[in-house]
């Protein structure tokens, strides 16, 4: 094909790619050597060595041979003997988003390993920005940055949802500690501190939320969140998209300013610090005039400061700590979650490689939401998952979300007995607050029957994942009946028009997706609830490629009890006075 | 010495050095010419904003083996990189040894030293060659302008140890050959992957900047958190 038939999107990838050059990338682009080094710093290439293709080097010449072929005078004259090349067709920008999407999560292992100092973390996502600049990118990146552009937070939470799991969580902590001031407050100026999250928290992670308050109220801290503009995920950083990464992070500076706060608390989330401290100021050219922390300092902070006290042997499980690519490796955050880890853990085991040499969960880049690379990305998890294994730790902690959905996804494919928290979850499990926390907390009592009245339909063929969650539920005063397939989910939920049903993904018979897309085209089930829980990764189909409405809940197996209940609560929207 | 090794060594050495220079000067006028981004930081708990310790540190980096993981898990490909480095050294000394200051040729020692290091640069430069072929990774980033300048400078290592005594006796064809080598390298160098040395100070000195600024560089091994 000639030069001149070029489609429309190819040519505007070239012309835009011109644009986007900066120095520091055409650096990484003319600098490389092809030493292969880089090479096994990479987690795709070590889980598949027999595949030359995941070597960074090569994922790098794949846009490289672009830039040589338009940009670079030895590309442009010698074309065949720098391996220069154009992009002429839409499948030819379909491949590109393969390699820029799909075999890299933009974890700059490579970068920190390259002797020539190329930075292929950063051209592959000037390559993704270009890509998705025609609109050629993973369906769960357009979906995720639609929500982002036009809700305001990459989950979609809406303005209401938010703020009735504020004060949900508020309600949960002023039970927890008996203190009706306990609460979270939204919109208050002039605070110390306004705390920002990752919109992850309110949808399937509200423990996290309760679990900062209860920090910022043990510490007495002056303290707020915003009613809107407090999502500080950023997914311009994985799409490339400047112009999104900017508005995203103005939205929330104007928003700190705006309520006249002092310093913003980024909570736990490897991207959303990297975009929200590092990044954005840069991409939205804005001068922030407030100081920005992770929570992590804060936390740090309130022990050094002698405002909250807290006792390592309350975590006694053997932990070990998984540095997420943006902390570490992007924003030099490696010693504070340590130092914090050994004041509220009883057994801190390191994990090797570990901080800026640290392998990526997997799931980064926003690799969570792109449901086409799942099998690639857990099979490149092999890695991760040999380093979890050798720690011989029961608890790994991250200090990301991203992180957290990762390793979670990794460990139960891999079939380690690990679980994932944060370090926000150790430090409240830690807080000594004896003298304001009754022996036998009210809550417990009440939460028995909490469940009393509702009609629950619980769809899985496990039989021992049956009994566990139906005794879980019974237990809590739950009217529970039982389906092992999804039709016969569907049947009983048309028959019993129960409250809430829980979903395995995995059973046998039509396709679950195609039972949860009937279930949603049903009129008469409309306000039916549906929860999944799954130990198939797949199921983010659901979340993020959704035609219809996305499931109410979602749980990763195995389920906890006090997770199952706390998350049947919140979708039932029960409340414990 | 004849006049085509006189020309070679001189005139011919002089008019590639300066197209090479003015090819450089262009070569670094064009990289110039894309702008390079701002760097806007806010304050914070975090304020080891540092950005010359971490240009200082990306620069040093390679001299630092122990500093990335894939140097010190490949000591011998560092070891092979910084004697396939000397040699290249040692042979661009020895191109204006020869034609500017012969006489320290004259001195035992130094011409054994120098055939040492270009020796087992030569060496090096063929196991470089067979990796390169042999290895899928490495066939998969090659280009023949990857295999056409290690090819080279092997060839030209191995002309430079013959040159390095400075004898005609018997006869001049090393020698020519050595200098003709050069001067083709002159002015092939600045189109080819072996100009990355001109790249390097820029590549480095950017993600030294950006690291620097954001506390990665210089990297943590372990000690202490910084002050909050």
């Amino acid at each position: 094909m000639r030069e001149n038939s070029r489609s429309h999107k190819a040519q505007v990838v070239i012309d835009r790619m011109g644009k986007k050059l900066s120095r520091q990338m055409v650096g990484s682009l003319v600098g490389c050597v092809h030493c292969g080094l880089c090479t096994d710093s990479c987690h795709y290439v070590l889980a598949n060595p027999e595949d030359p293709t995941f070597a960074p080097a090569y994922k790098a010449d794949r846009i490289r041979r672009i830039f040589k072929h338009h940009y670079d005078w030895t590309g442009r004259f010698f074309p065949w003997w720098v391996k220069a090349g154009t992009v002429l067709t839409d499948a030819e920008l379909e491949e590109l988003k393969d390699i820029a999407f799909g075999k890299c999560t933009n974890c700059r292992r490579c970068s920190l390993n390259c002797p020539m100092g190329v930075d292929f973390a950063t051209v592959n996502r000037m390559a993704r920005g270009l890509l998705v600049s025609v609109g050629v990118m993973p369906e769960g990146v357009a979906h995720v940055s639609k929500d982002q552009w036009e809700i305001g937070n990459q989950m979609g939470v809406l303005k209401e949802d938010y703020l009735e799991t504020l004060e949900w969580m508020s309600e949960e902590l002023q039970d927890e500690v008996e203190d009706p001031a306990a609460v979270i407050p939204v919109d208050q100026h002039g605070c110390e501190v306004v705390y920002a999250i990752n919109p992850r928290e309110v949808k399937y992670d509200p423990r996290s939320i309760a679990d900062a308050a209860k920090i910022f109220w043990a510490a007495g801290e002056d303290w707020t969140m915003a009613s809107e503009g407090w999502d500080m995920t950023n997914f311009g950083l994985f799409s490339g998209d400047d112009d999104l990464g900017g508005a995203v992070a103005r939205r929330l500076y104007e928003k700190v300013e705006e309520l006249g706060g002092k310093r913003l608390v980024i909570s736990e989330c490897g991207h959303g610090f990297r975009s929200t401290r590092c990044e954005g100021p840069n991409w939205a050219k804005y001068d922030v005039g407030f100081r920005m922390e992770s929570s992590i300092d804060t936390m740090l902070r309130y022990i050094a400061e002698g405002r909250i006290e807290v006792d390592k042997s309350r975590n006694s499980l053997p932990v070990t700590y998984h540095d997420s690519c943006n902390m570490a490796r992007s924003c030099g955050v490696t010693e504070e979650p340590r130092e914090l880890l050994r004041q509220v853990c009883a057994d801190f085991r390191e994990m090797h490689p570990n901080r800026a040499e640290n392998f990526c969960c997997t799931g980064g880049g926003g690799a969570m939401s792109m449901s086409e690379y799942t099998a690639q990305r857990l099979t490149s998890a092999k890695v991760k998952a040999e380093q979890l294994r050798e720690t011989g730790a029961a608890v790994v902690v991250t200090s990301c979300h991203n992180c957290v959905d990762g390793l979670t996804d990794l460990i139960r494919h891999y079939k380690l007995d690990m679980k994932v928290t944060q370090l926000v979850n150790l430090v409240a499990e830690a807080l000594v607050i004896e003298e304001r926390i009754p022996a036998v907390p009210a809550v417990e009592v009440a939460e028995v029957a909490v469940l009393t009245g509702r009609k629950i339909v619980v769809a899985d063929d496990e039989p021992d994942q049956v009994i566990y969650l139906k005794s879980v539920l019974e237990d809590h005063g739950a009217e529970v009946h039982t389906a092992e397939d999804g039709d016969a989910a569907l049947e009983l939920s048309k028959r019993l028009k129960p409250d809430l049903l829980t979903l395995d993904l995995a059973m046998p018979g039509r396709e679950v997706t195609e039972i949860f897309d009937i279930l949603r085209g049903q009129s008469d089930l409309a306000d039916l609830k549906i929860c999944i829980i799954t130990g198939r990764p797949e199921m983010r189909k659901l979340i993020y490629e959704r035609m219809d409405a996305p499931p109410d809940g979602y749980l990763d197996k195995p389920v906890e009890e006090e997770e199952l209940i706390l998350a049947v609560r919140k979708i039932l929207e029960i409340k414990v006075h | 010495m004849s006049d085509v090794l006189y020309f070679s060594e001189h005139t011919l050495q002089e008019i590639a050095l300066v197209f090479m220079g003015l090819v450089y000067v262009l070569r670094i006028r064009w990289l110039l010419r894309f702008k390079a981004s701002q760097e806007r930081q806010p304050t914070g708990a975090r304020d080891s904003r540092a950005p010359l310790k971490g240009i200082l540190y990306s620069w040093a980096n390679i001299a630092m083996p122990w500093s990335m993981e894939s140097s010190r898990k490949h000591l011998w490909m560092y070891g092979q990189f910084v004697v396939f480095h000397l040699g290249v050294v040692a042979s661009i000394g020895l191109s204006f040894i020869i034609p500017y200051a012969p006489s320290l040729l004259e001195n035992g020692p130094l011409v054994l030293l120098l055939q040492v290091v270009i020796g087992v640069a030569c060496f090096v430069g063929l196991l470089r060659v067979i990796r390169r072929v042999s290895s899928p990774h490495m066939r998969a980033i090659s280009s023949p302008d990857d295999y056409f300048s290690l090819i080279l400078l092997t060839v030209w290592f191995f002309f430079a140890f013959l040159a390095v005594p400075n004898d005609t006796s018997a006869g001049e064809w090393h020698l020519l050959a050595f200098f003709l080598l050069t001067a083709f390298f002159l002015v092939y160098v600045p189109f080819s992957k072996i100009s990355h040395y001109l790249y390097y100070p820029f590549t480095r000195y950017y993600l030294g900047k950006s690291m620097g600024y954001r506390g990665v560089y210089p990297l943590h091994t372990g000690s202490k958190a910084k002050a909050v």
